[in-house]
């Protein structure tokens, strides 16, 4: 491999990467949009959305196969799923704690973080779960960088459901209701908006989104864990703020930023692929520092 | 039912009475067994257990060694450092001859002294940490590789299959990065080249960033040394990118769970084990009278356990008399004892002269023996 060549596949890896992280990240930026809450549980939804994913795959599997038809089958399921348990626990956890200081509802998170792992946990005794699917190990080359056809199906899969979502909240009545709540939730009430049922849907949304790419990642890996909902929430996080946490063009272009800049840090001879997350904290602190809005968000102006 | 429950018990009672008479009048020979039968690691323990009284009631139903039948006092080391010294001194003053045992490094490390300054000799069939090879006062010997032999089998087949350039990985924990830099060592040393030496974090989903770093390094065989689910998720994603040369895995990787996460991409992929039944041709007729036996399926240190035992008591027929000192001197000048897991000799530190690791190979799913 030449370095043009390793330039290229570590663009390809970082950009994958990155597509992931960009789908959990907008789950984050959207909850921080809406109710200004950092949602600690998103990462272990993006968890519960793989293993509910894996299920609802192998209880089809022997109606559908291991084809795409099925995969896509489960992952549109799972995503009702659990976007429905994500309202859930926003009505159960967070709805009463909306009008209690930032640090309760903050602290709720973390709670709801751990139920929802020790639950897995439980359930699944600890153990790495084999997400089998029968894809091949085929693809293309482009230039001398290989890519197999899975990772191009999840990536185009990835931008798809982003540019759905940037649609929705552009050009549809909810999608106008969610921004105008973002920035003045009582005005929203005194016009009519049903806030509750805007800030439920917000919630739909973002555990769906995770929930794809959960499933996505259990497609791609091939094996799910209890715990990896962890460092992926961290990250996905760090991306949001990267791009600006609460902007949703932000949140993918932070997850892509993430996902190349970590590619690439590993690259840096001396310098192993355990410093990985290092880079991606690292760039946490240095933009929280330099420019704490992050790249896309914009300074708040309180008016009076 | 209640009254021929107790009859049957005191049937038991007598008829286990009765035995210990005839045995006493038989005049045993009294061999020790030390493995944890409680605690974490009871499984483990009480399966080298079962298979050393197998080896046992074998050689007595032969005729018992030196016209002595062989009773067997178990004591219970729990895998724990104080409570393997109680148990090693309870068999030193139950007048054991010899004892058979030692499953954790870390308890059998301080009864290496008490059974040294018995004079007892002992087999280990299971602990290998290369400090029992230093701690050793001269009268124990490890029936069960050590990580050096782990290395040397790396190493073999590697340069077997005519590997140039090695990549090694490793996760950063004692026993992984130990085996790393191991072989790193004596791969080296025989003027061969490591390509990458890479660590990686444990848990870590996505490797696409080091298997692009791995394959521009252009590697003939690529070496997992740490454990089964992120070696797995390796292997694959070394596979996905197209890598399709040798790739190997130490002994902590060897679970067919690893072949479930990395389904196809493992086909082909090379481990070093220790010699467990399962894998053993030899061990057959074994592991069919163990399960008979003991209504179970043996589990990983029972083939060696079995060997031990056997060992031992071939030792003492060869020294022809019961006392330690020439049953030592037996031991150590053991010769290609058949064992089912593999010919035993002894190298000056009480170690085996060669290596018993067995090499597997991913075959349709299943982990082969190779060869």
């Amino acid at each position: 491999m030449s370095n043009l060549d390793i330039f290229l596949q570590q663009l390809a890896n970082g950009l994958i990467l990155g597509s992931f992280y960009a789908l959990v990240a907008l789950g984050y930026t959207m909850v921080y949009g809406i109710i200004k809450l950092l949602n600690f549980a998103h990462g272990d939804l993006y968890m519960v959305g793989s293993f509910v994913g894996f299920l609802i795959l192998s209880a089809i599997s022997g109606l559908l196969g291991d084809s795409w038809a099925a995969i896509l089958c489960s992952m549109v399921l799972s995503m009702l799923a659990v976007g429905l348990l994500g309202v859930l626990i926003q009505r159960v956890a967070y709805q009463p704690m909306l009008s209690a200081p930032r640090l309760s509802i903050l602290i709720t998170a973390l709670a709801v973080s751990m139920v929802l792992s020790n639950t897995v946990m439980a359930l699944t005794n600890g153990e790495y779960k084999a997400f089998i699917t029968d894809l091949g190990y085929d693809g293309v080359d482009i230039g001398n960088v290989f890519v197999t056809y899975t990772q191009i199906v999840l990536v185009v899969s990835a931008a798809f459901l982003m540019v759905v979502l940037y649609l929705f909240v552009h050009k549809t009545l909810y999608g106008k209701a969610m921004r105008a709540i973002a920035i003045d939730q009582d005005a929203c009430r005194l016009m009519g908006i049903n806030v509750n049922r805007v800030i439920a849907l917000t919630f739909f949304i973002g555990s769906a989104l995770a929930t794809a790419a959960g499933v996505m990642a259990g497609v791609y890996y091939g094996s799910i864990h209890f715990a990896m909902g962890f460092v992926i929430g961290l990250k996905a996080f760090t991306a949001a703020v990267i791009g600006g946490i609460g902007s949703i063009p932000g949140a993918m272009l932070g997850g892509l930023v993430l996902g190349l800049l970590e590619a690439f840090g590993t690259q840096i001879p001396a310098i192993g692929t355990e410093w990985k997350d290092v880079f991606s904290f690292g760039i946490l602190i240095l933009l929280l520092i330099f420019k704490p809005t992050g790249l896309l968000g914009k300074t708040e102006i309180e008016r009076m | 039912m209640k009254k021929r429950t107790m009859l049957a018990a005191i049937g038991g009672a007598l008829a286990g009475l009765l035995m210990l008479g005839q045995a006493c009048v038989a005049a045993d020979l009294k061999i020790g067994i030390m493995v944890p039968t409680t605690g974490s690691e009871a499984t483990a323990g009480k399966d080298m257990e079962n298979a050393m009284k197998l080896a046992v009631s074998e050689i007595n139903d032969a005729g018992g060694v030196l016209g002595m039948q062989i009773v067997t006092i178990t004591g219970d080391d729990a895998c724990d450092p104080q409570q393997a010294t109680a148990a090693a001194s309870k068999l030193v003053s139950s007048d054991v001859t010899a004892v058979v045992g030692g499953y954790c490094s870390g308890a059998t490390l301080p009864t290496l002294k008490i059974y040294g300054d018995a004079g007892i000799p002992m087999v280990i069939p299971a602990a290998n940490s290369t400090k029992l090879i230093t701690a050793n006062p001269g009268n124990a010997f490890q029936i069960n590789s050590t990580g050096f032999d782990q290395v040397n089998t790396a190493v073999d087949l590697f340069k077997k299959k005519g590997v140039k350039r090695l990549a090694i990985i490793h996760q950063g924990d004692g026993y992984s990065e130990d085996l790393a830099r191991l072989t790193r060592e004596k791969w080296t040393g025989m003027g061969n080249e490591v390509v990458a030496y890479e660590v990686v974090n444990k848990g870590e989903q996505d490797q696409s960033a080091l298997v692009t770093r791995i394959k521009s390094k252009r590697p003939d065989a690529v070496f997992w040394t740490a454990y089964y689910a992120d070696g797995a998720m390796v292997i694959k994603q070394l596979r996905q990118a197209g890598y399709r040369k040798l790739i190997a895995v130490g002994d902590g990787s060897n679970s067919p769970k690893l072949l479930e996460i990395a389904g196809r991409a493992a086909e082909g992929v090379y481990c070093f084990s220790n010699p467990t039944v399962e894998y053993l041709p030899a061990a057959k007729t074994f592991a069919d009278n163990y399960r008979k036996t003991f209504k179970q399926n043996p589990d990983a240190y029972a083939a060696l356990a079995y060997d031990g035992m056997k060992l031992m008591a071939d030792a003492i027929t060869r020294a022809g008399t019961t006392d330690k000192k020439a049953i030592i001197k037996a031991l150590a000048e053991t010769r290609d004892f058949q064992g089912i897991a593999g010919p035993i000799s002894f190298t000056d530190k009480n170690t085996l002269a060669k290596s018993n690791f067995v090499i597997l190979v991913a075959k349709g799913g299943k982990w082969t023996l190779y060869q």
